[in-house]
């Protein structure tokens, strides 16, 4: 009776695994399938409800987390404050000379400039993976609100990430930190091109990676995306859309792996609120 | 545990609760930089109320489930929980649970364990990306996260599937004797 089982356990057990990786080979590399349509489907607006219902909470244990932060960050903030208020004066003066200059050379904006053809739209963030390895998000509008795979995503602050897959009425948005992510980007002004990589495990650092190991590129340069079209494929993302500013760029690091390091503007750890730019002319 | 339609309905609720309260509530606050992660703690939970089978099916049934929602590869979080549920259920056959710190010992111990299976997995999977120092504190700062979670988990389930758990006989008690009267 015991050894029966005990064979009963382990048959089971090794369906259990058999089973796991079956699922992992048939599924892994696919966008999603018509089972994970249907189960969001189903447990979307349920996420919604525990999104909703939990705000208060999850702003409760914030108001601890960001407290403790607080303290450092202000001084941070003084002298960030102090150098952008540099900065301003030198951005002013330069606009001033680009408008001179546009007007003397007639410059056009060529289609990738523009993100006009995009159209913002509003979404809420009503879930996120727990699994460091998988750094997505669930949003609660979808292809009935005409948001498409590889849509770019936006925060206030800057890019976050784009759409890896659309239901009708939720959507999972992959950020920039996830294992699979890839953007390509330029450091401005100098215009440095490269491919923006997460640090799996470090929210707050990206890899611009694959740079031009002849061209310097400094502390506190900022990084947007490069938007590149070429004749038949062209960028997912539109040109210059901020993602970070480069942290740490050691001539060395340039050299040998011909990477930087970056932090983005948007906070990626606390995303309440997101922008889909859809419509795009892919 | 004695499985009965009820007690599967409840052991369903709390699978479906706990990856709702996962995704809408720890995956989104931070603490000191890491989101705690309750599904490995769940899981340990059950194995050691239900026994090895319970944690192996709960564990693969809620990794599907979180897969499912998050539109990942089907089967990872299935296989590292369901190890994670077998052991924990392991545990319980194998051994006495004497201390009230054991359950919250094993879920911190088995949350490590559930970490370093996904970074297996993914890493078998490939993985092209830079892999951060930082990795190893989200994994040691969820773990401790799971000793305290764990312990509020294992109570609240306890609670919630008592009417179906076979309690061990409880010691008998020393008769009050004369002596001790005085």
């Amino acid at each position: 009776m015991y050894r029966k089982q005990v064979r009963r356990r382990r048959a089971v057990l090794a369906l259990l695994v058999l089973g796991s990786f079956a699922l992992l080979t048939l599924t892994y590399g696919q966008s999603s399938n018509g089972f994970q349509r249907g189960v969001s489907t189903i447990f979307s607006p349920l996420q919604t409800v525990f999104d909703r219902a939990l705000k208060p909470a999850r702003d409760l244990v914030d108001w601890f987390d960001e407290t403790f932060e607080a303290r450092g960050e202000n001084e941070r903030l003084q002298a960030q404050l102090q150098e952008e208020r540099e900065m301003a004066v030198a951005g002013q003066v330069a606009l001033q000379e680009n408008a001179q200059l546009r007007k003397l050379l007639e410059f056009d904006r060529g289609p990738a400039l523009a993100t006009s053809a995009f159209e913002p739209l509003t979404a809420r963030v009503i879930s996120r993976s727990p699994i460091v390895w998988h750094s997505t998000v669930t949003i609660d509008v979808g292809s009935d609100d005409g948001v498409r795979v590889e849509d770019p995503v936006m925060s206030p602050d800057g890019l976050v990430g784009k759409i890896s897959s659309v239901e009708g009425g939720s959507a999972q948005v992959m950020l920039l930190t996830d294992a699979d992510s890839s953007v390509s980007a330029k450091v401005v002004p100098e215009g440095v091109q490269g491919v923006v990589r997460p640090e799996i495990g470090d929210p707050e650092d990206l890899v611009l990676d694959f740079i031009d190991s002849t061209k310097r590129v400094s502390r506190g340069q900022k990084v947007v995306t490069s938007g590149w079209r070429a004749e038949t494929i062209a960028s997912q993302f539109p040109q210059g859309l901020p993602i970070g500013e480069v942290t740490r760029a050691s001539v060395e690091e340039q050299e040998a792996s011909q990477q930087v390091h970056l932090r983005p503007f948007a906070d990626l750890r606390d995303l309440d609120f997101v922008q889909v730019l859809t419509g795009g002319s892919r | 545990m004695i499985l009965t339609p009820k007690i599967v309905a409840r052991l369903v609720a709390i699978a479906l609760l706990g990856a709702m309260l996962q995704l809408c509530f720890f995956s989104r606050v931070d603490l000191f930089g890491v989101s705690p992660d309750i599904l490995p703690a769940l899981v340990v939970v059950l194995g050691l109320l239900g026994g090895s089978m319970t944690g192996a099916v709960a564990g693969f049934s809620i990794g599907l489930l979180v897969d499912s929602l998050l539109v990942e590869a089907l089967g990872a979080s299935s296989l590292v929980l369901l190890g994670t549920g077998y052991l924990a259920g392991l545990f319980r056959e194998r051994f006495e649970i004497h201390s009230s710190l054991v359950p919250a010992l094993l879920c911190m111990g088995l949350t490590l364990f559930a970490e370093l299976g996904y970074a297996a997995v993914q890493l078998l999977l490939g993985v092209d990306a830079h892999i951060s120092m930082l990795l190893i504190r989200d994994m040691l700062l969820k773990s401790f996260y799971a000793f305290f979670l764990g312990w509020a988990i294992y109570m609240t389930v306890r609670r919630v599937l008592r009417s179906a758990l076979v309690e061990e006989p409880e010691a008998p008690r020393r008769e009050a004797s004369a002596l001790g009267a005085r």
